[in-house]
């Protein structure tokens, strides 16, 4: 009997932890994933970030989108949530820092049709990087730094694990000495429907047009501008350009699809509210964070960076399963 | 049979169709031979629909049409009820409307309903605090949760037709019911075939303007006061409290990213909204469907199976047929509920515009008449209606109807042309 069951499992998806704990592969990804959290520890402490360690709980978190659905716990008999993000505790964090960064564990239950896209795990983990006072230049400045730094230090320090792995190094050329690219969300709808692809305007770049705007590209770039009814309250909408929306997704080249999203925030506590209401959202259950809003948050930017996406993609791995030590794949019953 | 009651309705007419089916179309076949049948003095009615008549031609050009397709004279059996509701493939231009989490749905007539209707491959909406109320999964022997309809919805559905429609309310989107639905496995064979569609609701037509309400005991009450406002309207020793939900804060803005988002969020699901008989129905379903919706419902005044202060019921909100009349000529597909029960007022709505009508309380009191085929009889019944009208007008779909197919003394005339993207 296996330990992993389900409708969804992949091809190649250990039947159980001594499978893929003793694999040699895993344990070469694993090396590669360790040396990127060093370098991303290294590279923001260097920018003057804290790194505090994240909440697991709470009574409300990230209501994430795209049909993902947070885990609800029984809390001394109230209905809590583990963190889907902790992007409200981020916000909240600059209370005491300007600039700080977790190494965060996220649980979403994905909808089960995405056990088999290679980019998603019902755990995973983000590193999480807000700053105060800050814009989206600012964010997407930092994102590119540790990407390059952390892709560095992979290839400098771990050639014979990349090796290993049958990754070549010459697909990082670009990465390590060209800026990253930036595109609106409108040119790449625009550039998808020039491909054939129907991408809806309004909505987040699907997960198949992802991976093709991925696939011709030769080193990560930016896409900016989502339209406002794609993302999360939290993503600031341009006060010059009602609707849009001062986000950003990263996304990898050679079709390893999103690595990070990211944004300036909304601060100010009635704009947070209205934002709410738009994204369907009761007020009523984010009571300490619309208290906090009330009582005045520093205005921020921030991302999260995917760390098994971004494992993944340094490593060149099928799927995303791969980079973590105890995989859990969307609807698939795994211990 | 239950206890089962309604107020300002037709319940005696509706049980009769539930028991006896398509006869009850046409007076007692015991007096045929016998009695002198026509056309009894008009009785007042305040109400729009029922002041109309339905008026066929003398000459019918579409009827010309359909002689020539067939080579022969065509007869009421010769009209194709089939259309699209909301995305989804229906034999007739009828869905069932939501029960929500009232005391008079939320025992087994939710299930039998939900069997019934997924026989008939009619699409069906499930409603608002289900979840909250009744639970998602069944946690014992009674069958209230959400899932239970889902099942036996899902089981009952013939290939290629139907769908259901799950509605969120405020505090639904406190239990994420979307979320649940969206990524459970019992869901993924309506999700796989395209059945499956999550409706935002906006108001309801019994009490437009609040949100749901139900009387619950004590107990009941202190488990959900954290959620809803709780009210002790009915005396302190009544042992009963008044438990309203929130009925949301919408401005266009808010409805047109709502929309967005969960198009977004669930692009492999339908996106229906219901609309509660407002003044500006004409512009929220015009924004609705500028924002994507498959779907936009809108509930009449005069509809509604659950409680609701007398002052609503008798005095807020407009008439389904002035709704029908302001919302006027588009593109979008209308989905219209109140009081409809039988083919010649679902036969009016069509021709004002609606795509299809909902059985609500008609349903639920077929359910209760006969849980094995009540409603199975009396949607017989609104076919075989729905067929004799349409083909008198010399039609022979149902979406061929027009505003010219219906007449009243107040001449009302749908308003100006409206153009949805």
């Amino acid at each position: 009997m296996t330990e992993c069951t389900g409708a969804g499992v992949p091809a190649g998806f250990p039947a159980s932890p001594r499978e893929h704990l003793s694999s040699p592969v895993t344990r070469t990804v694993l090396r590669v994933q360790h040396r990127i959290l060093d370098a991303a520890r290294e590279y923001l402490r260097g920018e003057g970030f804290t790194e505090l360690l994240p909440p697991l709980l709470g009574p409300v978190t990230d209501p994430g989108g795209r049909g993902s659905k947070p885990i609800d716990v029984d809390y001394y008999g109230h209905r809590y949530k583990l963190m889907t993000s902790a992007i409200l505790y981020k916000q909240a964090s600059l209370l005491a820092f300007d600039r700080i960064f977790y190494v965060a564990p996220n649980v979403r239950m994905e909808p089960p049709e995405t056990a088999t896209t290679g980019r998603h795990l019902v755990e995973f983990h983000q590193i999480d990087v807000e700053l105060a006072g800050a814009g989206r230049d600012d964010a997407t400045r930092i994102a590119e730094g540790l990407v390059r730094h952390a892709v560095r230090r992979v290839v400098d320090e771990l050639p014979g694990e990349l090796e290993e792995l049958g990754r070549d190094v010459g697909a990082f050329t670009e990465l390590l000495t060209a800026p990253f690219g930036h595109r609106t969300h409108a040119d790449a709808v625009a550039e998808l429907h020039g491909m054939g692809h129907a991408q809806s305007p309004d909505a987040e770049i699907d997960w198949r047009a992802e991976v093709k705007l991925s696939g011709k590209a030769s080193r990560p770039f930016f896409v900016e501008d989502y339209p406002k009814g794609s993302r999360g309250f939290y993503d600031r909408e341009d006060p010059d350009r009602p609707g849009t929306l001062q986000n950003f997704d990263l996304v990898a080249p050679e079709g390893y699809g999103e690595l990070c999203s990211g944004s300036e925030r909304e601060s100010a506590y009635d704009r947070i509210v209205t934002r709410m209401r738009e994204t369907g959202e009761n007020p009523a259950k984010y009571g300490w964070y619309l208290q906090l809003a009330r009582d005045g948050i520093p205005a921020s930017a921030g991302f999260g960076l995917g760390l098994e996406r971004f494992t993944r993609y340094v490593a060149g791995l099928d799927a995303v399963w791969q980079a973590n030590a105890y995989p859990k794949l969307p609807g698939v019953k795994s211990p | 049979m239950t206890a089962l009651q309604t107020s300002r309705f037709p319940e005696a007419e509706v049980r009769d169709r539930a028991r006896r089916g398509a006869a009850a179309v046409f007076p007692d076949v015991a007096g045929y031979g016998r009695t002198l049948y026509g056309s009894e003095p008009a009785e007042r009615s305040d109400d729009v629909l029922d002041a109309m008549r339905l008026v066929p031609p003398v000459f019918m050009p579409q009827r010309l049409e359909k002689l020539v397709e067939l080579a022969r004279e065509p007869l009421y059996p010769d009209v194709d009820l089939r259309t699209t509701v909301g995305g989804f493939a229906a034999p007739l231009p009828v869905y069932l409307s939501a029960f929500g989490s009232t005391q008079v749905a939320s025992a087994d007539l939710g299930v039998a309903a939900s069997r019934q209707a997924g026989a008939l491959g009619i699409p069906m909406v499930i409603g608002e605090n289900v979840v909250s109320a009744g639970g998602y999964r069944s946690s014992g022997g009674a069958q209230r949760s959400l899932l239970d309809r889902v099942a036996a919805y899902a089981e009952a559905l013939p290939a290629g037709l139907g769908g259901l429609a799950v509605q969120q309310s405020t505090e639904d989107a406190d239990c994420e019911v979307w979320n649940l639905v969206y990524s459970d496995p019992a869901a993924q064979p309506l999700l796989d075939t395209g059945r499956l569609a999550f409706e935002l609701k906006t108001g309801q037509g019994a009490k437009p303007g609040l949100g749901g309400m139900t009387v619950l005991d004590g107990s009941a009450a202190a488990r959900v006061e954290d959620l809803y406002a709780i009210d002790p309207v009915f005396g302190p020793g009544a042992g009963r409290v008044l438990r309203s939900s929130s009925p949301g804060t919408f401005t266009d803005e808010i409805l047109r990213q709502q929309i967005r988002f969960m198009r977004n969020n669930f692009p492999r699901a339908r996106v229906w909204v219901k609309l509660h008989p407002g003044r500006d129905v004409r512009e929220a379903a015009t924004v609705a469907w500028e924002a994507g919706a498959d779907a936009v419902t809108v509930d009449g005044a005069e509809g509604g199976t659950g409680w609701a202060p007398t002052s609503f019921l008798h005095q807020v909100g407009l008439p389904l047929g002035e709704c029908l009349r302001r919302i006027g000529h588009h593109s979008g597909c209308l989905l219209v509920s109140g009081r409809i029960w039988e083919g010649a007022r679902a036969a009016k709505c069509l021709a004002l515009g609606a795509r299809a009508v909902g059985l609500g309380r008609a349903g639920l009191l077929a359910v209760d008449e006969d849980p094995d085929a009540g409603l199975l009889r009396m949607v017989d019944c609104l076919a075989l209606e729905l067929r004799l009208l349409i083909s008198a007008l010399g039609k022979y779909a149902p979406g061929a109807l027009d505003a010219e197919d219906v007449w009243s003394a107040a001449t009302v005339r749908p308003e100006g042309a409206l153009r949805v993207g």
